[in-house]
């Protein structure tokens, strides 16, 4: 018993030790990848697809998808880390490679001013780049008797990138028939709200989990050496985590920038710390929007109304004759907490152990990046086959979903369908029960 | 003596005659398409069918600049809508309110649900009628739009303006499919594409103005017969009901309901005649233009809020005729940006100034057929080749062939020098 154990264990860090180096592999190959929720998704990769079971044919897209790459909401992070480094450079504190960062943000800082919240160039690249590769993977949508219903959540990068989506659309397509629509009327089922689930999301137990975490995870001390030529002003004047956290963030940013070409912060971090700045980052997002333990475990449901109308609507289409797309565009956060509900390619995962992450494979960027999306496909044979088969595409990837099949990654739309209902009117069952247990 | 009185009579006669021949043809517009009466939110004419006179021998299309209204959509805030509906309710509570009172309470309940999420939101019908004005465009001057062609669409931050945008560049791309479409939102045109100088904005209601649009107006609100329709008692529901908001607003959440096509409920509007609707597009287009014309009444200069943007549309335009093709540049805003634009260039006599409200009507200001959702204004460029110096711009109001207060050889074509220059002229005469 005990040699089973260690052998388990062995081959758990074996296993986890794999991964992690794959995490700290992926960073290396792209730093970019360290932004986490705002990784913007590569453009012009075209994934393969496995072909799909005899004589299946696809005849419906349901897609929810992040907004493309975007500007900064919140400029903070532009003018007050401006501010810190004018100050410093005012009294003469910073070194050279300070002085050079401060030019740097200068640039950035032009660069996004009055832009907060907008979708870049590139966003729309992506945007149009998605429906591009939709259109020519799965040509059997796209028939003159396809009809198009595209949406937003009330919110211009996301509303951007529906209206660049549907330019590609109209470009490739003729005639069309296509609605779109971004109403606040459609929020119940695109961004749902639940301040009961959110209020649990950060507890004191689970924030103090994570500012040890946070702690253990920190090394900001050599970062302000290379920027600052005076320990005792960076002692007495700066807030070393806030600035090293806003320099992280800067830098994950400058991916989206007009001027991400001329400039680079990667630079000033080792490969070191961008892993650990990545780590804090993707822990708070798993808290937040995965199945996390500490607060329960349940955040991903805050999306179960997405799912479950994804769920009635692969129902309700089921009497239609022509091909019919659904294009939703919402925010990245409940893409992520979609794909953890969901369970998509083991995402779903529920632990407390946030050093774990990392080795179970749950990465943010991998998970919803900007430009990202979910896209279920239905398939079948003809219009009265009774075993619609269903494929899900996480970012442009065949994804793999907690059911069992028999011609993966295509699953039976009737297992899909009872483990997605079944899984949320549970969670529904346990919380709005009026029996006490 | 008696020949001169006589001849004087006459002529009295003839000016009135001709006052009350225009003041029919707008009584005439409001019978034949009630929204008109609306004014901001009349309904754009959904069949555009003037014909475009051809150009002068071998002057071709090369270049479009645009600034277009957002197209139709829900009202923007719900105090316009709130108005009646609360004096409504309240009557209801006392039960004071007629058959007919219950009945029209319950046709704004059914407007208030289906409005309900939806303020401000563009209409199934806006993104048709940008459709059908981008499509309009693209095939009109195919020269402009033709393959490969950059077409640089610009909208303000507003949602509704985005997805306007977007329409009207969807539908182009159905025309042409391989133009070079971009579209922007930001926050750093705005400066041109939605300028609302606070300076000008705020100065608009002079006591003059106020004195003189008192004095129009009183006349013209109320409406005894619809308190009486509505209300048991009119004279006790004038304790709660202020009868000339309760009617003015009624008569906008009606006629409103013309611009959506999804849950249309246009049973308010039959509570109206032609006269009730009448007297408020007067009111509503005497307050239009002070607030945006050369009224006299607050120093005339109202149409300048949108200097930045003529300035901006010049500068672009000088730029783009350097250009062998520089294709299209479209904006998308909203009317407030639109109407004093007409009026600052004076497109169509829109530069009319007077201090007499009275005399809006007989000299054709009328608001409604200058920004109604969905309306554009099209400066169409010509020449016959990129050498060519002699540049010549039309402009279409609503895509029909519109006038500018300046002399040309060539109407309705315009010398673009000179129109720049008066245009410039216009602008240097501005002190802030």
């Amino acid at each position: 018993m005990k040699r089973l154990l260690i052998i388990f264990i062995t081959l758990t860090a074996a296993f986890a030790g794999v991964k992690a180096q794959s995490v700290a592999k992926d960073l290396q190959a792209d730093p970019n990848r360290a932004a986490g929720m705002f990784y913007a998704l590569p453009i012009g990769k075209m994934p393969k697809d496995t072909p799909a079971p005899a004589g299946k044919r696809p005849f419906y897209i349901n897609h929810y998808g992040c907004p493309g790459s975007y500007y900064l909401d919140k400029k903070e992070y532009y003018t007050d880390t401006y501010a810190t480094f004018a100050k410093a450079d005012s009294l003469g504190k910073l070194t050279k490679l300070g002085k050079d960062v401060f030019r740097r943000i200068k640039l950035l800082c032009q660069d996004a001013q009055d832009r907060d919240g907008e979708l870049t160039p590139i966003g729309a690249q992506q945007s149009r780049d998605m429906v591009k590769q939709l259109v020519e993977r799965y040509p059997d949508m796209f028939t003159p008797d396809g009809y198009y219903s595209v949406r937003s959540i009330v919110e211009n990068r996301c509303i951007m990138t529906m209206q660049e989506g549907l330019l590609q659309l109209s470009a490739m397509h003729h005639p069309i028939i296509a609605r779109s629509k971004a109403s606040l009327q459609e929020n119940r089922f695109m961004c749902p709200e639940d301040k009961i689930l959110t209020s649990q999301r950060t507890d004191s137990l689970t924030l103090l989990h994570y500012n040890r975490f946070v702690s253990l995870n920190s090394s900001d001390n050599r970062l302000m050496q290379s920027l600052f030529n005076d320990p005792f002003y960076v002692v007495s004047s700066i807030d070393v985590p806030k600035l090293a956290r806003q320099l992280f963030i800067l830098a994950g940013n400058v991916q989206h920038a007009n001027v991400k070409n001329k400039v680079t912060l990667w630079d000033i971090f080792t490969q070191n710390e961008i892993h650990q700045h990545w780590r804090k980052q993707n822990a708070w997002h798993y808290i937040n929007y995965g199945g996390c333990t500490l607060n329960g475990g349940y955040q991903a449901y805050l999306q179960r109304s997405t799912l479950r109308n994804m769920m009635h609507m692969g129902d309700s289409v089921l009497k239609r004759y022509s091909p019919l797309m659904h294009l939703r565009y919402t925010n990245e956060q409940v893409i992520m907490s979609m794909a953890c509900l969901m369970e998509l390619n083991d995402y779903g995962l529920h632990t407390d152990n946030l050093d774990s992450l990392e080795a179970y494979g749950w990465a943010n960027y991998r998970i919803a990046p900007l430009g990202g999306s979910i896209i279920m496909i239905h398939y079948r044979a003809n219009h009265d086959d009774p075993d619609v088969l269903v494929k899900v595409l996480l970012n442009g990837e065949e994804a793999r979903l907690p059911i069992k099949t028999d011609c993966a990654p295509y699953y039976h739309w009737k297992d899909v369908k009872r483990y997605y209902l079944r899984k949320i009117y549970r969670y529904e069952n346990r919380r709005f029960s009026h029996k006490k247990r | 003596m008696n020949t001169k009185i006589k001849y004087t009579l006459l002529l009295i006669l003839a000016v009135g005659s001709c006052k009350l021949s225009v003041a029919q043809s707008v009584i005439d517009l409001i019978k034949q398409r009630p929204s008109y009466a609306s004014c901001n939110y009349d309904v754009y004419p959904d069949s555009i069918t003037a014909k475009l006179t051809p150009a002068p021998a071998g002057k071709k299309p090369f270049y479009i600049s645009h600034y277009g209204r957002h197209g139709s959509r829900y009202i923007s805030n719900r105090s316009g809508f709130d108005t009646p509906y609360y004096m409504m309710l309240h009557a209801d509570s006392l039960d004071e309110l007629t058959p007919t009172g219950q009945q029209v309470l319950q046709h704004m309940n059914n407007i208030m649900r289906n409005t309900e999420g939806r303020w401000g939101e563009l209409t199934g019908y806006g993104k048709q009628q940008m459709q059908k004005i981008g499509r309009r465009m693209a095939e009109r001057f195919p020269e402009v739009f033709h393959p490969g062609a950059n077409v640089t669409c610009i909208s303000t931050v507003v949602p509704r303006c985005i997805e306007s945008m977007g329409s009207a560049a969807m539908e182009m791309l159905q025309v042409c499919p391989q133009l070079h479409i971009t579209m922007q939102a930001s926050k750093r045109t705005q400066w041109y594409m939605n300028y609302q100088d606070k300076k000008l904005r705020k100065s608009y209601m002079t006591p003059e103005a106020q004195k003189a649009l008192d004095a129009y107006t009183t006349t013209r609100m109320g409406n005894t017969r619809l308190m009486e329709l509505i209300f048991k008692n009119p004279d006790i529901a004038e304790e709660f009901v202020n009868q000339e908001d309760f009617s003015y607003y009624l008569m906008k959440m009606g006629l409103f309901q013309l611009n959506t096509n999804f849950n249309r409920n246009t049973h308010l509007i039959g509570l109206f005649n032609t006269n009730d609707l009448y007297r408020m597009w007067q009111v509503d287009n005497a307050y239009w233009y002070l607030q945006h014309g050369a009224c006299k009444l607050n120093g005339g200069n109202q149409p300048y809020t949108q200097r930045h943007l003529l300035k901006k549309m010049i500068a672009d335009a000088d730029s783009c005729i350097k250009l062998p093709d520089p294709g299209a540049q479209l904006r998308f805003g909203h009317e407030t940006v639109l109407l004093p634009l007409v009026c600052l260039i004076g497109v169509n006599g829109f530069d009319f100034s007077t201090d007499n409200l009275d005399e809006l009507e007989g000299h054709g200001w009328w608001c409604s057929s200058v920004f109604p959702m969905a309306s554009n204004l099209q400066f169409i460029f010509y020449r016959s080749n990129p050498k060519d110096k002699d540049v010549l711009v039309k402009v279409l109001l609503n895509e029909v062939e519109a006038t500018l207060p300046i002399s040309t050889d060539c109407a309705p074509y315009y010398h673009w020098s000179d129109f720049r220059q008066y245009c410039l002229n216009k602008l240097a005469a501005y002190k802030q």
